[in-house]
């Protein structure tokens, strides 16, 4: 099972290859507290989706479960799942908290 | 030919590219960010002559933010009415700092998509995009685009040549990944912590 501190590991290192990408000026800040997409986000939509790609690899391949982040019960979540780096960890924890069908 | 002046989303909206965007244009044009396009005009006289000179088999769009600042370019070339597809090319979006938190990359593509698959009754998008692109040919991909080969060594920067990587997205594939997933990234910009 992964911890909280675990996914927040593999969120981290999707932020830091999107920091790769990135000039030294540009470099993202990267913490828990980390503001991801919404008002105040350092995100962008082409950087928040390859964050997106690299955390559904990592926690698929980690807990041998298929993680997909952008179906509709993402939508329906009253706090956005891609609102910050703690959001994020939640509805991870969430889904996997669930049986597997 | 259907001619269309303006697309609306929620966050930004896509205007008809005019002669007038000529300056603003050949600056974007000349940031690091647009490497990965096309050699650019090399005077602004000579933008506005390209700006004039496009086809009607294009459309060449402004990208805005909802207040009216522009913020990037978005095309749809190569429309064939015969065999029903296009090109997604020119993508770019050049203010960087004012799309923090804003899905502009996002809807500017859907926009377009539904330009192409709902207005103009297309099967087909496809493009191209350079090897060392990486983040966006990832982007490309989780919309919905499959890889459907390589051009190899087709395109030149900075004294290195680089692989084309060809992607397209048919119409069925849009409507069960593409439109779902841009509507997750959209309503994510709308959800407040």
């Amino acid at each position: 099972m992964l911890t909280q501190d675990a996914i927040h590991a593999i969120i981290f290192q999707a932020l830091s290859n999107v920091n790769d990408e990135r000039g030294p000026v540009e470099r993202l800040d990267i913490g828990a507290t980390t503001i991801l997409f919404g008002t105040d986000a350092v995100l962008d939509s082409l950087s928040l989706v390859s964050v997106i790609v690299d955390v559904e690899a990592a926690v698929s391949e980690i807990s041998g479960r298929d993680m997909v982040l952008t179906d509709d019960r993402a939508m329906s979540q009253e706090v956005s799942p891609f609102s910050d780096v703690s959001s994020l960890t939640a509805y991870i924890l969430l889904l996997l908290s669930e049986p597997v069908l | 030919m259907t001619t269309i002046k303006k697309l609306e989303g929620e966050f930004i909206r896509l205007r008809l590219l005019q002669v007038s965007d000529s300056e603003l244009t050949y600056q974007w044009r000349h940031i690091a960010r647009a490497k990965y396009l096309n050699k650019a005009a090399s005077s602004i006289f000579d933008q506005a002559k390209w700006i004039e000179s496009r086809p009607t088999s294009e459309q060449n769009f402004i990208i805005e933010l909802n207040n009216g600042l522009p913020i990037g370019m978005i095309s749809l070339v190569n429309i064939d009415h015969v065999n029903h597809h296009a090109e997604s090319s020119r993508f770019l979006i050049a203010n960087e700092e004012a799309v923090k938190g804003i899905p502009a990359a996002v809807e500017s593509m859907k926009l377009l998509y539904e330009l192409a698959f709902d207005e103009l009754n297309l099967v087909r998008i496809s493009g191209i995009v350079a090897e060392n692109n990486s983040l966006m040919i990832k982007w490309q991909k989780y919309l919905g685009m499959k890889e459907e080969g390589r051009l190899r060594k087709h395109l030149y920067q900075d004294g290195q040549y680089f692989d084309a990587v060809c992607l397209g997205v048919l119409v069925d594939e849009y409507r069960k990944i593409t439109a779902p997933r841009m509507n997750v990234l959209i309503a994510a910009a709308r959800q407040r912590l």
